[in-house]
């Protein structure tokens, strides 16, 4: 009996982790790991494993992105796709090729720069590529969506939304050729299309 | 060797406004020999005689001891699996396409899922609006009239001095060209290449805009489910006899054009 209830209770708390993950209530989507705890209890980190399972089955992920010291009440939870979607279906996103593309050389170049560099340096290496005025509304674009941020001095950082749905190690390595550009997308837990370098490039939720 | 004020002075700020590059520029750390400015600083701190030169002295030294920091990160990252050469990495940059960068940002892209909901104090917020806006009826009987705004062609410009044919013709031509250099081969949302800094110069660029489809130079596609309006350069300018041609009028309010400048 006691244990029906400790399973009823963990559903009923499964099912409020994901209402927390998946409702936008800030301006940012996500939650604090603070959230969780008062909503969750302690253990919050035992629901959202348990919920990271059942996400698995529909293609997604909980993922956490550390917001200082480690085990901090500011690490954010979001959930994301566990795959990546194809450049094809991105486009239906809204995101044009070019917009991809800067992105891509922003990031690779901000990493490769200890994680920061100065806007204008970055301007410089994108106008090699792209129009002036391309380059300077996708900038802004990236930095108002969370992928870069910018200082009072000029210099770019890497954004909150860039480390939670970027594997930023990847990146580089498929930048540099180490790792192949799969087309395809991946298909949710079970599938067998699904890759197992994929898979392990995935951050586990601790 | 004789050291003066000035060079005392000139040797701390040199120091300090090297911290600075390292912190602001990304310049790089072991670029600065910090044994050696500590020597110098060492020899020099005997001689300081104002309280300036001894503040000046604590900042120079607060600059090398962030110099030493930043080293030390550097070595930390150039250690880890994350660390690749700049110049491989621009190498590469420059030699793939923008197909090619796009798949690389895909194939690392896990991206985030949520959905926007509506507190019930916002659909408070909106009932009460509903429950309070006047009828239809009740709205058509304000006393107003509303006037429609009307075209003005370019002759009446040209009347009026405010345009010359030749500055109009070369506005045209620029914005054409601007319009291919933008659209590389396809469209470019209106809203788009309309945008400016200033609701003025947006409202100018529209108009040049209607001039552009008017003539030829471009045609105009309104996806009216995506709420999107296109605009694709023609190669050479279009004669528009056999063609059938019909209006499409753009609203362009201040409001809107603000929450697009916002909202991108």
């Amino acid at each position: 009996m006691a244990e029906e209830k400790d399973v009823a209770d963990l559903r009923e708390k499964v099912a409020r982790a994901a209402q927390l993950l998946l409702f936008r209530r800030h301006m940012q989507p996500g939650v604090k790991a603070w959230e969780l705890k008062r909503d969750l209890g302690r253990n919050y980190l035992e629901v959202i494993k348990v919920l990271d399972d059942e996400l698995g089955k529909l293609g997604l992920t909980v993922k956490k992105v550390e917001g200082g010291e480690e085990g901090s009440d500011s690490d954010r939870y979001f959930v994301t796709m566990r795959g990546h979607p194809a450049v094809s279906e991105a486009r239906t996103f809204g995101w044009r090729i070019d917009d991809m593309a800067i992105l891509s050389v922003v990031l690779s170049y901000i990493l490769s720069k200890q994680g920061k560099a100065p806007l204008k340096e970055v301007e410089r290496v994108l106008e090699e590529k792209f129009p002036r005025w391309k380059v300077e509304q996708d900038i802004d674009r990236f930095i108002r969506r969370g992928y870069l941020e910018e200082d009072d001095e000029g210099v770019l950082y890497i954004g909150w939304r860039t480390r939670a749905e970027v594997d930023q190690k990847a990146l580089l390595g498929l930048l540099l050729g180490r790792e192949k550009v799969v087309e395809e997308k991946v298909k949710p837990e079970g599938s067998p299309e699904v890759g197992e370098n994929e898979r392990e490039a995935e951050e586990d939720v601790q | 060797m004789v050291v003066t004020g000035q060079d005392r002075k000139e040797l701390m700020l040199r120091i300090i406004n090297l911290a600075e590059s390292v912190i602001k520029s990304g310049v790089d750390p072991f670029d600065v020999d910090v044994k050696e400015f500590f020597e110098r600083l060492r020899a020099i701190l005997p001689k300081l005689r104002d309280s300036d030169e001894l503040n000046l002295d604590i900042d120079a030294v607060l600059g090398l001891a962030n110099i030493i920091f930043h080293q030390g990160e550097s070595i930390r990252f150039k250690s880890s699996l994350l660390y690749l050469d700049p110049l491989l990495i621009m190498w590469k940059i420059r030699s793939l396409s923008s197909k090619e960068l796009a798949g690389v940002l895909t194939s690392s892209w896990h991206p985030i899922v949520d959905m926007e909901s509506i507190t019930p104090h916002g659909i408070k917020e909106s009932m009460d609006y509903w429950t309070n806006l006047p009828s239809f009826g009740d709205r058509a009987r304000l006393d107003s009239t509303e006037v429609l705004p009307e075209e003005m062609e370019f002759q009446e410009l040209a009347r009026l001095g405010i345009l010359s044919k030749e500055e109009f013709v070369s506005a045209i031509e620029r914005a054409w060209g601007e319009l291919k250099e933008k659209a590389d081969g396809g469209e470019i949302s209106y809203w788009d290449f309309i945008n400016a800094k200033t609701f003025e110069e947006t409202i100018s660029r529209a108009w040049i805009v209607s001039f552009l489809v008017s003539y030829g130079y471009a045609t105009i596609d309104v996806k009216p489910l995506e709420e999107e309006i296109f605009l694709k350069p023609l190669p050479k300018p279009m004669k528009l006899e056999r063609v059938t041609t019909f209006s499409v009028p753009i609203s362009i309010s201040r409001s809107e054009w603000q929450r697009r400048r916002k909202h991108g």
